[in-house]
C-alpha cells in the first residue's frame, strides 16, 4: 500500500495547525485514499495507473489547503451561521461583491442611474452652495489670529443710516480710551487718483487713506520699504504712500528699487515708503494706501471705516460696551444720536449675502433631504422585488451577513457612482455660480469645492442608500427562511412598509410644496422689483466719472470751466441726444447732509432726521438721465455763475417730508446748525427717483447747482441709441483733447448699473426656483416610483377584480385616486410647514406677502398637476390588467 | 437568467444539502459518502478528496454534523459523521427552500410543455 500521508501533509503543511488536528485530518484523508485504491484495483486497474488517480483526488497543490483554510478558521467570526460561507480571501471575494453589484447596476440601469442622478444632483447642489458659503463666511481671513479683528463704524438710526461712518474727534477718543482692543486703525476709502504713468499717460486708481496702525492691527508688514511714520499720518506730513502689491506688478514689474520714487498722483507729488504684502486686503481692492492725516480736533463728517483687533478674552459685547462708554462720556455725543458698531470685520463687506447664502444653503438641504427620501423609497422598493430572489439564495445556502454585504456593496457602488458625478457636477454649478458674481467681491473671497463638505453630503445620501438597501435583510432576521419564502411568494408589499413609502413620499410633496412656494414667493417679489419705476430711464444712457486734479484745476471756476467745454464737445457727438453730468447717478452711492427748510417740519436735535443726499447736478442731468420734473424748471447755465443766487431741485419725498406737500416750488432751504448761511431757492421738483436701487427705499434728495456743491469729479451721462456704449471712443478723444492727462473710469451703460445692483436678488431667486423645480420633479419620480410598485405588487388583486366585473376605469380611478391622496396629504403638510417657514423669507420678499394666494394657488395646482401625471401612468398601466394573465402569474 | 450570485450560492448550497440528506437516516464515513454521491447521481456528480472533506469540516464546525472515530478490529480506523438536531431542521428547512428552487425553476423551463 502506498503512503498518502506524505502527499497529504504536503498539502496542508502550510495551514499550521494543531497537531493533534493535523493528524486527524492526514488520517482520514488516508484511510479515505485507500478505499479509493483498493476499489481502482478490485475493478482491474493497473496499480501505477491506480496510485496516480488516487493522488489526483488531492487535485493541485494549494486546492486541498485553500478549501480548508476557508473552513478551517471562522466559525467564531460568523455568530449565526445559516448558509454556504465564502470566508478567507476577503478581497477576492469583495472583488466579487462588486462584479455582482456592477452586473445587477448594469441590468437594471434605469433603477441604478434613478439612485445615482438623485445623489448627484443632491450632492452637486450642496457641494456648490456650500463652497460659496464656506469663501465667503466661514474661510479664514487671510490675517494673523483673524478672529480677533472687528469691524468698527458709527450707527445713527434717527438720520436713517445703519451705518454712517466715523468722525475724526471720535475716532481719536476712541483710540485714546478705551480698554477693549490691543488696536485700532482707520480708513477712508471710496478715494482715488490719476495716478501719472511712466509712458507719461495716466491711469485712474483706487487709494484708500489709512491711519499708520492699519498695517501692525492686521499683524502684517510691509514686503519691501516700511509702514507709515507717526509725522507722516499728521496733517501737512509729508506726502508718502504704499503701493499694494497688484499695482506694484502691474505698474512697476515688481521692481525692489521702486522705494524712495517720487510718483504723481492727481499732480501732487507721493514717495513711495515701500510696498504691502499681497494680503494687505482690508480695505478690498484698494491699489494704494497713503497717510489719513486727518486733524483730529476738527471736524464733524463721519467718514471713516475702523479695524480693531481686540485683546485676548474680550468679547464683542464687552468692546462694544467699552467704546459705547467712551463715547457717549464726550460732551459733543451727549445727544446719543451716534453709538458705535463693533462687529465681525466680513460683516462690513459681505453682510448683503448673509441672508441669501443662508436661505440658499437651507434649500439645498432640502433638496438633499428629498433626495434622500427618494432613495431610501427607491431602495425599499427595490428590496421588495428582489426579496424572493434573496429568499431563494438564503434557502440555497447564502448566509444573511453573505447576503447583507451583498446589498451594501451595491448600495455603496450606487453612491459611489453618484457621489463622483454630483461633485463633477457640483464643481460645474459652482463655477456658473462663480460667473454670476460680480466682480468686486474683496479679493480674499475665493470660492473652491469643498472637499470635505463634498464627502459629507456623499456619505448623508449614501447612508440613506445603505440603510434602505439593507430592508429586506432586516425583514429576513425577523422571518425564518420558510415563512420569508411564503412571504416572498405572496408578492404584496407588507402593510408596514406600505405605510413608511407613503410616509416618504408625503414628505417629501411636503418639502418641495415648501419649497415651491418660497420660490413662487421670491419670483413675485422680483417680478415686482423689476417692474418698480425706478423714476429715471435706464435704456441707452452711457456714463462714465472724470475726476480732475486740484492741481492742475485748483479752483472751482476753473472745474467749471472745464466740465462745460467738455459736455459743450460731447453734446456734439453724432448719436448724443442729450449729455449732462452730476456727482453720482443713480445705483452709485450717497452723500448725505441734513438740512432745514423754511416754514417747514421742525425737527429737533433728538427727533429722527434722514439725512439727505446730495447730488450735484448740471444743466440738462434730469433730461440726460431721464428723470421728470413734477414742477418749476431744470438747472440753467446762469444758475452756475458765481454771482447768481443758490438754487436746488428737491424730489417728492423731501419735499413732502419737510413740507407735507409736493407744491413746494419758490421755498427754501439751508444747511442745519449753519444759521448765518444762505437760504438755497426751490427752483423744481422731481419726480422719486429710486436712487438706491430698485428694492429699496426712496430717502429724501436734492439736486445742487454747481455753484452750490462744486466739485472735481463728475459722472458723465450721454443719452444715446441702441449704440451708446460706442460712444465711450469718441468721448475719450474729446477728453484726451482737453486734458491728455485726464483719465476716464468706470464706465458702464445705467442698464448694466441696474443689473449689477440686481444681481443678489436676480440670482437667489433664480436658483431658488431652479432648486425648487428639481424638488418637485424628485417628488414626482418618488410618487411614480412608489404608485406604480404599488399597482405592480396588486396585478393578482386588479386581475381578480377586473375578472369579477370591475372596469378598466374603476380600477384606473382608484389607483389614481390612492396616488392623489398622498400628493393631497403632502400638499396640506407642505402649507402648513411653509406657514411656519415663511417668515424667514419676509425680509426678501419686498413687500409681497407671504399669503399671497395667487402664488398659493399656482402652487398647489402645479403640485396637484404633476402629481396626477406621476400617477396617470401606473394607473393606466393598471387599468390595462388582463385579468387572466394576473391570475396565472402567481 | 441566474444571476452569479446564485449559481454561486446554489452549487455550495446545492452539495451542502446533498450530504446532509445522505446522513438523515444514518452514519456515514466520508469515503461512503463521496462513493453514494457518485453512485446515486449515476455518475454526474462527484466529489474528491480536495472538495469532499473540506466541505465536512465546515458542516461540522458549523454543528450539523457530528463526526467521531469508529476502530473494527482489522480495519483501519474510519471517521463516521451523523447529523445533529441543528442539521436536522437545517436540512427541513433547505429541503422546502430546494423545492421552491425547483418549483421556480420549472416554471420558468417548463413553460414551453405546460
Amino acid at each position: 500500500m502506498p503512503d498518502w500521508k506524505q502527499p497529504i501533509r504536503e498539502r496542508i503543511r502550510g495551514l499550521n495547525l494543531a497537531p493533534a488536528r493535523e493528524a486527524d485530518i492526514v488520517e482520514e484523508l488516508a484511510s479515505h485514499l485507500d478505499e479509493r485504491y483498493r476499489d481502482l484495483l478490485a475493478s482491474g486497474v493497473a496499480e501505477d495507473q491506480a496510485v496516480r488517480l488516487v493522488i489526483e483526488e488531492l487535485e493541485s497543490r494549494g486546492a486541498l489547503a485553500e478549501r480548508l483554510r476557508q473552513t478551517r478558521q471562522p466559525a467564531e467570526r460568523e455568530p449565526m451561521p445559516m448558509g454556504s460561507e465564502t470566508k478567507g480571501n476577503l478581497m477576492e471575494s469583495l472583488w466579487h461583491d462588486w462584479k455582482v453589484a456592477f452586473r445587477m447596476m448594469w441590468l437594471r440601469p434605469a433603477f441604478a442611474l434613478a439612485v445615482a442622478g438623485m445623489l448627484a444632483i443632491g450632492v452637486a447642489g450642496n457641494a456648490a452652495i456650500f463652497s460659496i458659503f464656506n469663501g465667503l463666511f466661514l474661510r479664514p481671513l487671510p490675517f494673523a489670529d483673524s478672529g480677533q479683528l472687528v469691524d468698527l463704524d458709527e450707527t445713527a438710526p434717527k438720520w436713517n443710516l445703519e451705518r454712517v461712518g466715523i468722525s475724526n474727534p471720535d475716532y481719536n477718543d476712541w483710540q485714546k480710551g478705551n480698554k477693549s482692543f490691543d488696536g485700532m486703525a482707520f480708513i477712508h476709502t471710496g478715494g482715488g487718483a490719476n495716478l501719472t504713468t511712466g509712458d507719461g499717460g495716466t491711469q485712474r486708481i483706487k487709494t484708500a487713506e489709512v491711519t499708520k496702525d492699519l498695517l501692525p492691527v492686521l499683524g502684517l508688514k510691509p514686503l519691501i520699504g516700511r509702514n507709515i511714520q507717526p509725522e507722516e499720518d499728521r496733517p501737512e506730513g509729508n506726502r508718502v504712500i504704499l503701493l499694494g502689491y497688484d499695482l506694484w506688478q502691474r505698474l512697476f514689474h515688481g521692481d525692489r528699487n521702486i522705494v524712495g520714487r517720487v510718483l504723481k498722483l492727481s499732480g501732487r507729488p507721493y514717495t513711495v515708503i515701500g510696498v504691502l504684502p499681497r494680503e494687505a486686503m482690508v480695505p478690498p481692492d484698494v491699489d494704494a494706501w497713503t497717510p489719513l492725516a486727518a486733524d483730529v480736533a476738527n471736524g464733524n463728517s463721519y467718514y471713516l471705516a475702523g479695524v480693531g483687533r481686540l485683546k485676548r478674552g474680550v468679547s464683542l459685547e464687552q468692546a462694544r460696551a467699552d467704546l459705547l462708554r467712551v463715547h457717549w462720556s464726550q460732551q459733543r455725543n451727549s445727544d446719543r444720536v451716534t453709538s458705535p458698531i463693533v462687529g465681525p470685520l466680513r460683516d462690513r463687506y459681505l453682510g448683503d449675502y448673509k441672508t441669501v447664502t443662508y436661505i440658499l444653503l437651507g434649500t439645498v438641504a432640502v433638496v438633499l433631504l428629498i433626495a434622500c427620501v427618494n432613495i431610501a423609497g427607491l431602495m425599499l422598493v427595490r428590496g421588495e422585488s428582489r426579496s424572493r430572489e434573496i429568499a431563494i439564495r438564503a434557502a440555497v445556502g447564502a448566509s444573511r451577513g453573505r447576503l447583507a454585504r451583498q446589498l451594501l456593496t451595491e448600495s455603496f457602488a450606487m453612491a459611489t457612482a453618484g457621489g463622483i458625478v454630483g461633485v463633477a457636477l457640483g464643481k460645474v454649478f459652482l463655477l456658473g455660480l462663480v460667473s454670476l458674481m460680480p466682480d468686486d467681491l474683496p479679493k480674499w473671497v475665493r470660492f473652491d469645492l469643498d472637499g470635505r463638505f463634498a464627502l459629507f453630503c456623499v456619505a448623508v445620501t449614501g447612508l440613506a442608500a445603505l440603510l434602505f438597501g439593507l430592508a429586506p435583510v432586516l425583514q429576513a432576521a425577523t422571518l425564518d427562511t420558510r415563512n420569508w419564502l411564503q412571504e416572498a411568494a405572496r408578492s404584496t408589499l407588507a402593510r408596514g412598509k406600505r405605510a413608511m413609502l407613503s410616509a416618504l413620499v408625503v414628505g417629501e410633496i411636503a418639502l418641495a410644496i415648501v419649497l415651491l412656494a418660497s420660490s413662487g414667493l421670491l419670483l413675485q417679489a422680483f417680478r415686482k422689483v423689476m417692474t418698480q419705476d425706478p423714476g429715471f430711464r435706464p435704456d441707452n444712457v452711457l456714463t462714465f466719472t472724470l475726476r480732475l486734479a486740484p492741481t492742475k484745476y485748483p479752483n472751482s471756476e476753473q472745474q467749471l470751466a472745464f466740465f462745460n467745454s467738455l459736455l459743450e464737445r460731447l453734446r456734439a457727438l453724432p448719436g448724443a441726444a442729450a449729455v449732462s453730468a452730476a456727482s453720482i447717478v443713480p445705483l452709485d452711492g450717497h452723500t448725505g447732509y441734513f438740512f432745514v427748510a423754511e416754514g417747514g417740519k421742525h425737527f429737533g436735535e433728538k427727533d429722527p432726521n434722514p439725512v439727505v443726499l446730495q447730488v450735484t447736478a448740471m444743466p440738462g442731468y434730469l433730461n440726460a438721465m431721464g428723470m421728470t420734473l413734477r414742477a418749476g424748471r431744470d438747472f440753467e447755465d446762469r444758475d452756475n455763475r458765481t454771482s447768481a443766487p443758490k438754487v436746488v431741485l428737491v424730489n417728492e419725498t423731501f419735499a413732502k417730508h419737510f413740507w407735507g406737500t409736493s407744491d413746494v416750488v419758490g421755498k427754501r432751504i439751508r444747511y442745519r446748525g449753519n444759521h448765518n448761511q444762505d437760504w438755497f431757492q426751490v427752483i423744481g421738483v422731481e419726480r422719486d427717483n429710486r436712487h438706491s436701487g430698485l428694492d429699496r427705499e426712496i430717502r429724501p434728495q436734492v439736486f445742487a447747482s454747481f455753484a452750490l456743491g462744486p466739485t472735481n469729479g463728475l459722472t458723465v451721462a450721454i443719452r444715446g441709441g441702441s449704440g451708446v456704449h460706442n460712444l465711450a471712443g469718441p468721448a475719450r478723444e474729446q477728453i484726451r483733447r482737453l486734458d491728455p492727462d485726464l483719465p476716464m473710469y468706470d464706465v458702464r451703460t445705467m442698464s448694466e448699473r441696474l443689473a449689477r445692483s440686481l444681481w443678489i436678488r436676480r440670482a437667489y431667486s433664480w436658483l431658488f426656483a431652479a432648486f425648487a423645480a428639481v424638488a418637485i420633479l424628485l417628488a414626482a419620480a418618488g410618487v411614480y416610483g412608489v404608485i406604480s410598485f404599488a399597482v405592480s405588487r396588486r396585478t393578482r388583486e386588479i386581475g381578480i377584480r377586473m375578472a369579477l366585473g370591475a372596469r378598466p376605469g374603476q380600477v384606473m380611478r382608484g389607483v389614481l385616486g390612492q396616488g392623489m391622496l398622498l400628493v393631497s396629504a403632502g400638499v396640506a403638510l407642505g402649507l402648513a410647514a411653509f406657514q411656519l417657514a415663511a417668515s424667514l423669507l419676509e425680509s426678501m420678499l419686498f413687500g409681497v406677502s407671504t399669503r399671497d394666494l395667487a402664488t398659493y394657488a399656482a402652487v398647489v395646482l402645479g403640485v396637484a398637476l404633476v402629481g396626477l401625471a406621476a400617477n396617470y401612468l401606473p394607473a393606466r398601466r393598471a387599468a390595462g390588467v388582463d385579468p387572466m394573465r394576473a391570475l396565472r402569474s402567481d | 437568467m441566474l444571476n452569479p450570485s446564485i449559481d454561486r450560492d446554489l452549487k455550495k448550497g446545492s452539495a451542502e444539502l446533498l450530504i446532509l440528506s445522505l446522513l438523515e437516516a444514518q452514519q456515514r464515513h466520508g469515503y461512503e459518502i463521496g462513493k453514494l454521491i457518485e453512485t446515486r447521481s449515476g455518475g454526474t456528480v462527484r466529489f474528491r478528496v480536495a472538495s469532499l472533506y473540506p466541505l465536512l469540516y465546515r458542516l461540522e464546525d458549523r454543528g450539523y454534523i457530528q463526526g467521531r472515530w469508529v476502530e473494527k478490529a482489522g480495519q483501519r480506523r474510519k471517521r463516521f459523521y451523523r447529523l445533529t438536531a441543528e442539521g436536522r431542521r437545517i436540512l427541513a428547512e433547505r429541503r422546502s427552500g430546494w423545492a421552491v428552487f425547483v418549483e421556480a425553476i420549472r416554471r420558468i423551463t417548463g413553460e414551453e410543455h405546460a
